[in-house]
């Protein structure tokens, strides 16, 4: 890439750097999204084969088998497991995709990092870009259903899409984190798919909040203090966006400022973090590749 | 491996080397294999950063260090152009108004919509050439890619080199043609083992190279 004389690499001038090269993502991302499902015969519909055997494996398993059943939309009324389902499942789907992409996008593409120059945030990044596109599609999907299923959820769409940017922000974020940590530890996607695997079944995704809460308060307050399992459990930055996105599409309604709260500080703290990590490290990228 | 830490020795690809590139003028490098030449471009290319010193320079930096890069064996010739010349730095309108003559140059308008996985050898590296050369910047760093394509081929990368040498353009050039940098290049600088041997006039550099080469082998 032509680059200019290089000036005092100030925080602006890293924006500037990464906002020229915006055309660059938006090619990455579309090569990704071209290029996946090219030559299939039913193309993006793939994208929802994945949550679709999830969406139905979970409610024969959980709902069927487990007999778990989540409380009523309060107040929309609607009593479906497998939309419940898909409400937590498709963002964490979208996570996690975002997250174990994201990781291999510099390790992935190591041989256009060695040979050309140019912002190398945009990898990651287009990562985070072609993954969102598929989520968006899987998204619309499920509105459209959950509106035929009865819920009024046309109103809430526009807090939907601002809860969907605050998911990807903390998506990119730690992908920028492992990205740069998978050059340098090869065995980072390893104990990251390890730890997704953990991760999901410690977030009320296929299961709702409530029993968690019923379980803790049996146990009472841990070691003497007031500190109880479900204060342990609500840690969980994916609890918290789970129950914003299950309250606005499953039970139509404002979820809690406490849950915002909490989405919006993880997202900006991970996306900060990120991209100091990514930013120190990326000087050094073409040589330890 | 030995106990729990890598025993190694660092290896300095570059040591102590300094000149002074003159603007506008075609500056060759030679050397040996494995004396450095492509570790420069690469720190000139802004893709390795020195451990110590500092490349300076004024005007826009574009390095051809391997055409195609970034191509997508199955997306066409055409989409490829916008992906490499985006690669490269070009924004969109840049590539659009370019298009023409990029598929001109490489001559693959025939086949500029299939799937470039179908090219042949030959067609994949003339379009990335193609696309590289019409970036149009202030410093052009060039890495032993005119050693590809056909002679007809080759004739037009000279041309196309003497055109930006005629726009008072800097053009650095690592080759193993002592032909090629004899009749491109004003200044030469020789790299051996990582070191300068000797920068100066093109005609008297090489010289020391071929006579340090044939040294060696008698």
């Amino acid at each position: 890439m032509a680059y200019e004389p290089e000036s005092k690499r100030g925080q602006m001038n890293y924006l500037n750097e990464v906002w020229i090269s915006r055309e660059l993502l938006a090619n990455l991302t579309l090569r990704e999204v071209r290029g996946k499902y090219k030559r299939t015969a039913l193309g993006q519909l793939w994208s929802l084969a994945n949550p679709l055997a999830l969406m139905l494996i979970y409610t024969v398993v959980v709902g069927f088998i487990f007999r778990i059943r989540p409380a009523p939309g309060d107040p929309s009324g609607l009593d479906a497991f497998p939309l419940w389902l898909l409400c937590g499942l498709l963002p964490w789907t979208f996570l996690s995709a975002v997250i174990s992409s994201g990781l291999n996008s510099l390790v992935g593409n190591a041989g256009l990092i060695q040979k050309v120059y140019f912002s190398r945030i945009v990898l990651p990044l287009s990562a985070v870009g072609s993954t969102a596109y598929n989520w968006l599609f899987e998204m619309g999907v499920l509105l459209i259903a959950i509106s035929i299923a009865g819920a009024f959820v046309l109103p809430w769409i526009p807090l939907v899409i601002v809860a969907m940017m605050l998911l990807a922000v903390f998506g990119a974020g730690i992908s920028l984190m492992l990205s740069v940590a998978n050059v340098y530890f090869r065995d980072t996607e390893h104990f990251v798919g390890i730890f997704l695997q953990i991760w999901m079944y410690f977030s009320p995704i296929i299961y709702p909040l409530s029993l968690v809460a019923n379980g803790s308060a049996k146990v009472g307050g841990l070691l003497g203090t007031n500190v109880t399992v479900l204060d342990i459990y609500e840690l969980n930055p994916v609890e918290h966006f789970v129950a914003v996105f299950r309250n606005l599409i499953y039970d139509n309604r404002f979820p809690s400022v406490s849950d915002w709260l909490t989405c919006l500080i993880w997202a900006v703290a991970s996306l900060a973090i990120g991209a100091w990590i990514f930013r120190r490290n990326e000087r050094n990228l073409a040589e330890t590749l | 491996m030995r106990g729990r830490t890598s025993v190694h020795e660092d290896f300095w690809a570059l040591e102590d080397v300094s000149f002074d590139v003159p603007a506008g003028s075609t500056f060759g490098l030679i050397g040996s294999n494995g004396s450095g030449k492509s570790t420069l471009l690469k720190c000139l290319a802004n893709i390795y950063a020195p451990n110590k010193g500092s490349i300076t320079h004024f005007g826009k930096i574009a390095a051809m260090l391997e055409v195609g890069s970034g191509f997508h064996g199955e997306l066409s010739g055409r989409e490829n152009i916008f992906l490499n010349g985006s690669i490269l730095g070009m924004s969109k309108k840049q590539v659009s108004a370019k298009f023409d003559e990029i598929v001109d140059f490489s001559g693959v308008e025939q086949f500029i919509d299939q799937p470039v996985k179908n090219y042949s050898s030959g067609m994949y590296v003339r379009l990335g050439f193609a696309i590289a050369i019409n970036v149009n910047p202030d410093i052009l760093v060039v890495d032993e890619v005119l050693a590809v394509g056909d002679q007809e081929f080759q004739d037009k990368c000279l041309k196309k080199f003497d055109d930006f040498r005629g726009a008072g353009k800097t053009v650095i050039l690592v080759s193993h043609s002592m032909d090629t940098v004899r009749s491109m290049c004003d200044q030469v600088a020789w790299l051996s083992h990582g070191r300068l041997q000797a920068a100066g006039e093109a005609e008297s550099i090489i010289l020391k190279y071929l006579n340090s080469v044939n040294g060696e082998q008698s």
